[in-house]
């Protein structure tokens, strides 16, 4: 087992007003809008910020170096930005073994995305293989309605479920009208089983962070909710996978995680799950050793616990989920002592699991 | 200021592909050809390998989430992967991840690996796409032109003249005669030649620019722990630094005669690792010069000679294979350059030196080599390997 470092700690938090097109700005003032209150809600100024890391992608961004659109706007500028492209949090892991080998002290993490401005289905057949794959037309929600007819085949879910578990995180969004169950299953069919409504929709979105070392939270006085450990995992590419609907190193993730923070699944008050399609909450949820069949079904419907902000299916962006997980969830940790286990994804059918857990304590809360 | 907590980290293992127009191989087999030399080089095998961070520009392949495509080939399934695209640093950007996961306590062995094909796409299309799309997409185009506006007023700054450049490009092919990995290996090359070559936008000649590549690079990097069980001699890293510029080019017009980036970052590198005279310190380096007149403008940058004193420094040899303090034997970007790998290659190569591994362009005795990766917004990362553990 490897050493565990420095703790990082969360002090301040930003999230830009998520929608679907936010055509009133430019990719640079949506993640503005996200820096901005995480700096204030720090006390720090930006001038104080020694570097940053960034997720983003490329293609979605339609510019070669995407954290470039970013980069002055998290202390870039003479100072030191690194970019993941992945969900943003791997960028907060990222920004957590700087911290912890002592080469930053105070950071932004910042993940962003203005999903309306790209083509979905041009950029998502890209992440095929270009020889074999790319000829039959496919996106993520090709795959996604195959990896659907794999669940449901094995006869423990079934389209009723996924539309309920849908419904119950879509109750929560602050971004998109709340729907039923019954409304998801009336939505025309995208990739049989699934219908359109159980992707999440595409949205403009950003999320930040400013995180630091101890001994830079004790010298701003700040209080702060802990990153108790991050981990992560990733899968075969989907054609190189024996099934799409398990999800086993989504477990692995969380449960190494676990262990490095000393906790059990049970030691978890919060969790949400950031998945764009609603059949990949069953399969997340029974990955992380929730449970399975109706009683997980019911768990993922009607637990406040779980997903209390809706996740991805409410309203936020890939590669942005995770990372607004991350701020939801710590505004959650400051009002009482607890403990929040995020997970979130990057890739096409659950490939790259990533798993962030929070903790904040009675000091803290009180603070 | 040298951190007490970082764990001390090393690069332990290295491997490159042959590098040009691999025709023969997919971009998945350049970065496995990589990885493979580099884990048979120490006997160490996937098992070994903790987390994997990948570094590629994947706009200019035009394969979205190419980490996830290619996750069997990079060694990743059932692993952490971090990919990264940080324009040409991208290759230096990836070995950095690779040192603060390990120094970071978090993993004991994480390998890093670079790969481009770059005859399987459009790189000069890609790069167009990083200048802002309103004001510099139509003005400042690909690699080249961004060079030629750079190198102008670097010319009008330092004076350096076009057949000191040419000497850069004519040292460079030379030295990448003694690297079997090398793309451009011109052994008869002239100063007159590159000066003849077709003039692709003032000052820039053919021959004073990068090549175009394909091609892959790997390292391991590994904790105290560990690092001496996999390496008789590792390459131990003695400080890191990352530092930008700001996005515009018209809000820093004098980029390469005052490369901020560089200069801050090479500061607080030599501040970590001890540096006060780098010239005299350093043993080798390996530079991210896409141009000719780039390398003079950065040796300057790093202190290698006083500003304006670049052109001086190939007139007096100093940075010859012979010279006070070699740069780039390897024949740098000038020679090589698949853009996903450039920069770590630069890591690779610096890493050889101090392993003793660079076969025909091994620097004798080599205690301290510094390396660097460019791009992007004056994009700078600068990595200092050495023989010895470095000191708490």
């Amino acid at each position: 087992m490897a050493r565990t470092g420095k703790q990082t700690w969360i002090i301040g938090l930003g999230e830009a007003r998520s929608a679907p097109k936010r055509d009133d700005l430019a990719i640079n003032e949506l993640a503005w809008e996200a820096i901005s209150p995480a700096l204030e809600d720090a006390g720090v100024a930006l001038s104080q910020i020694t570097g940053a890391a960034t997720a983003s992608q490329d293609f979605w961004d339609g510019r070669t170096i995407s954290s470039m659109n970013v980069n002055e706007l998290v202390g870039g500028t003479t100072g030191s930005e690194a970019k993941v492209a992945a969900d943003g949090a791997q960028a907060l892991a990222y920004a957590a073994a700087r911290i912890a080998d002592d080469d930053q002290h105070l950071n932004l993490v910042l993940a962003h995305a203005k999903e309306s401005q790209g083509d979905p289905h041009a950029i998502e057949i890209a992440a095929f293989d270009p020889f074999f794959e790319r000829q039959l037309d496919p996106d993520e929600t090709v795959l996604a309605g195959l990896q659907a007819q794999q669940l449901y085949a094995t006869g423990e879910f079934t389209p009723q479920h996924a539309a309920e578990v849908l419904a119950a995180c879509r109750s929560r969004s602050e971004v998109l009208e709340h729907i039923t169950a019954e409304q998801v299953l009336a939505s025309p069919l995208s990739a049989s089983p699934l219908h359109e409504l159980d992707r999440a929709p595409f949205i403009d979105a950003a999320a930040a962070l400013v995180v630091c070392s101890d001994s830079m939270r004790q010298a701003l006085k700040a209080g702060g909710v802990r990153v108790a450990a991050t981990s992560s995992r990733t899968s075969a590419y989907w054609s190189q996978r024996e099934s799409l609907h398990e999800a086993p190193l989504a477990g692995q993730a969380a449960q190494e995680a676990l262990a490095l923070a000393g906790w059990s699944i049970d030691d978890v008050d919060y969790m949400e799950l950031n998945t764009p399609y609603s059949t990949q909450q069953l399969i997340v949820a029974k990955a992380l050793g929730l449970g399975g069949g109706e009683e997980l079904v019911r768990r993922l419907r009607s637990d406040a616990a779980i997903n209390p902000s809706g996740g991805w299916l409410a309203g936020a962006a890939g590669g942005v989920a995770g990372l607004r997980s991350v701020v939801r969830m710590t505004r959650l940790l400051r009002q009482r002592p607890s403990r929040a286990l995020i997970y979130s994804t990057t890739g096409l059918c659950l490939q790259s699991h990533h798993i962030v857990l929070l903790e904040s304590s009675a000091e803290e809360v009180s603070r | 200021m040298k951190s007490l907590d970082a764990v001390r980290t090393a690069v332990v293992a290295v491997g490159q592909t042959e590098h040009g127009r691999r025709l023969d191989a997919s971009m998945a087999e350049l970065a496995r050809e990589a990885i493979d030399r580099a884990l048979d080089s120490k006997g160490l095998t996937l098992e070994d390998i903790d987390a994997v961070v990948a570094g590629n520009m994947e706009m200019f392949e035009g394969i979205y989430l190419v980490d996830q495509l290619f996750v069997g080939a990079l060694g990743a399934l059932g692993k952490p992967l971090y990919k990264l695209n940080t324009g040409g640093t991208v290759g230096a950007s990836t070995a950095l991840a690779c040192y603060h996961l390990v120094a970071s306590g978090r993993h004991e062995r994480v390998l890093g690996v670079g790969f481009q094909k770059q005859s399987d796409g459009s790189t000069q299309a890609a790069i167009t796409t990083v200048g802002d799309p309103v004001w510099e997409r139509a003005v400042m185009a690909g690699a080249i032109g961004n060079f030629a506006s750079m190198a102008s007023t670097y010319i009008a700054e330092s004076g350096v003249t076009p057949e000191q450049a040419a000497k850069v490009a004519v040292l460079a092919r030379r030295n990448a005669c003694l690297n079997p990995y090398a793309h451009l290996r011109m052994p008869d090359i002239t100063v007159e030649e590159v000066l003849e070559s077709e003039m692709l936008a003032y000052p820039i000649h053919r021959l004073d620019m990068c090549p175009s590549s394909d091609g892959a690079a790997a390292i391991v990097m590994a904790s105290e722990d560990v690092a001496g069980e996999i390496a008789d001699q590792p390459a131990w890293v003695h400080a890191v630094a990352t530092v930008h510029d700001q996005q515009y080019m018209g809000d820093s017009p004098k980029r390469l005669a005052v490369m901020r980036s560089l200069r801050g970052a090479a500061a607080k590198a030599y501040s970590i690792a001890g540096i006060d005279y780098p010239l005299r310190q350093l043993d080798v380096a390996e530079v991210y010069e896409p141009a000719s007149y780039a390398l003079l403008a950065m040796c300057e940058n790093l202190g290698f000679c006083a500003m304006g004193d670049g052109g001086r420094l190939i007139d007096d040899g100093v940075i010859t294979m012979e010279g006070q303090l070699p740069v780039n034997p390897s024949g740098g970007v000038l020679a090589t350059n698949p853009v996903g790998a450039t920069a770590m290659i630069r890591v690779v190569e610096a890493a050889s030196q101090v392993m003793g591994l660079a076969g025909e362009h091994q620097i004798p005795d080599v205690k301290l080599a510094l390396a660097t990766g460019y791009g992007g917004n004056a994009w700078t990362d600068i990595i200092i390997l050495g023989r010895q553990r470095p000191r708490r």
